[in-house]
């Protein structure tokens, strides 16, 4: 019998092997507990764990939410860019600059499909190379330089990271990839409008 | 004791298996697929499959148990249930250890885009991953030695919220920078977009580590109340759900490869062409 007490108190400690001593573990381990005089219910520590959990998680999910939304509003960051592009239309050839905004928001919608999340470093890096560069181009080629500034970072973001072959791992990138290359496939046709809105309206008032 | 029916756990276990076993076919016979990321991604899949086949074998054995075909207190069974603890410590340690590997990885994409290439080589990668399963299978083997230690088990469980915790900061790290990209791309087009795509990607990140959480908290709870009030009623009553806890980890098993690994198109494509 003490034998056997020996066998069950060392089960008792064997925190994750129960299976050849799952029916002495049964045996001897809920013997000695006696359900009587509980105050709380059976399973609290069950329910209270897993509620804790969901609160947990949902708590979670409401702080990720938060951190979306917090930060600047997106309207200020529109107008600036729109009014760039009427200056850089204003100075520049008329017959260009509409080819190359076409070209470069075709390279926005190719970009954004395939590299969403990989240009940043790459679009960091580029705009301090060419901000370097932006001062002697801007005599002699201004829209050159200005308009498809940007769409040249993104040409030669497309042109490096296809090397990198990681638009296997972009497809894969669970941050809303999917999500935001449908929603942004919708997007350019939106853009050639505007832009060729604007352009004809600098067309007339030229 | 809450039993959970025989045929639910056997097909369960047999999901989780099939799914992490086709992962790792797939990878294999893909050429393009022999990058850091998919092989990290491998490493959970081999951790799923531990857990799910330590689950399976346990099963069988208390089932042979109790049809009397094995005598259950001799020797050799007590050194296979210690072999057995031993996988299953090994699983757990390397599913938490692949995810971080996982995260680290997509998290040097993002950051050292343009150098990502010259850091994480495939030898690296390799490496990386060699170490992690050494270290694992030490600490595994160790913590199946002297489980009956509170020494052991508080560690352990130390160690789960914490690498979750760095690994969700990872995540929200990238979470942010990307949406700050998103931001600059959105500033040249019309920004409706956002709040949708945001909100996608705050689901995607609860779903990943809600998941993990979910599936494996359970079974560490259980480990902790073993250790330090086996018999208070309270405890036993939770502990009496043991069994359920072990299903969730093999659903934790399931659903991993689909939050990883189904969602790369090439891998996807190469289901298909295995199959048609």
């Amino acid at each position: 019998m003490s034998a056997l007490r020996l066998i069950s108190n060392r089960t008792s400690q064997q925190a994750l092997s129960n299976s050849d001593y799952t029916w002495e573990y049964e045996y001897y381990e809920y013997g000695p507990v006696s359900f009587e005089g509980l105050k709380a219910h059976k399973y609290s520590i069950v329910i209270g764990f897993w509620v804790g959990l969901a609160v947990f998680v949902i708590f979670m999910f409401f702080v990720l939410t938060l951190l979306t939304k917090t930060g600047a509003p997106h309207q200020d960051n529109a107008e600036p860019s729109e009014k760039r592009f009427r200056m850089n239309s204003f100075v520049t050839d008329f017959g260009r600059p509409l080819e190359s905004e076409r070209v470069f928001s075709r390279q926005i919608a190719e970009e954004t499909q395939s590299l969403f999340h990989f240009c940043i470093n790459e679009v960091v890096h580029l705009d301090k190379a060419k901000q370097s560069q932006k001062g002697p181009g801007l005599e002699s080629n201004i829209h050159f330089q200005e308009v498809p500034r940007s769409s040249g970072m993104f040409e030669e973001g497309l042109n490096g990271l296809t090397k990198f072959n990681i638009p296997n791992f972009v497809n894969t990138e669970q941050n809303s990839s999917l999500g935001e290359d449908d929603l942004l496939i919708s997007e350019p046709p939106v853009i050639l409008e505007s832009k060729s809105v604007m352009q004809s309206s600098h067309q007339t008032l030229d | 004791q809450v039993v959970v029916p025989e045929e639910v756990f056997f097909t369960v276990a047999a999901a989780g298996i099939l799914e992490n076993l086709l992962v790792l076919i797939a990878v294999v016979r893909n050429k393009n697929l022999h990058l850091p990321m998919y092989f990290f991604i491998c490493s959970l899949a081999i951790s799923d499959m531990l857990g799910s086949l330590y689950k399976t074998l346990e099963n069988i054995f208390i089932i042979l148990c109790e049809m009397g075909y094995l005598t259950c207190r001799g020797d050799f069974e007590k050194k296979l249930d210690d072999a057995m603890d031993f996988m299953f410590i090994l699983s757990l340690l390397g599913s938490i250890f692949s995810l971080l590997a996982i995260a680290a990885d997509r998290y040097i994409t993002i950051f050292y885009a343009l150098r990502y290439h010259n850091i994480m080589t495939l030898r690296r990668a390799l490496v990386i991953l060699a170490i992690i399963w050494t270290f694992c299978a030490g600490s595994s083997i160790a913590i199946a030695l002297f489980s009956y230690e509170a020494a052991t088990v508080i560690p352990f469980t130390i160690l789960f919220p914490l690498m979750m915790f760095f690994i969700l900061c990872l995540y929200v790290h990238m979470f942010l920078l990307a949406r700050t990209h998103a931001k600059k791309i959105a500033s040249l087009a019309t920004s409706t977009v956002h709040q949708r795509t945001n909100m996608r990607g705050a689901i995607t990140l609860t779903i990943f580590l809600g998941v993990f959480l979910c599936c494996w908290a359970p079974f560490v709870l259980h480990i902790l109340l073993v250790k330090f009030c086996p018999h208070n009623p309270y405890c036993a009553c939770y502990m009496s759900i043991f069994h359920v806890n072990g299903t969730l980890i093999m659903c934790n098993a399931i659903i991993d490869p689909m939050i990883f690994a189904f969602r790369s198109p090439e891998l996807r494509s190469t289901f298909k062409k295995m199959f048609c």
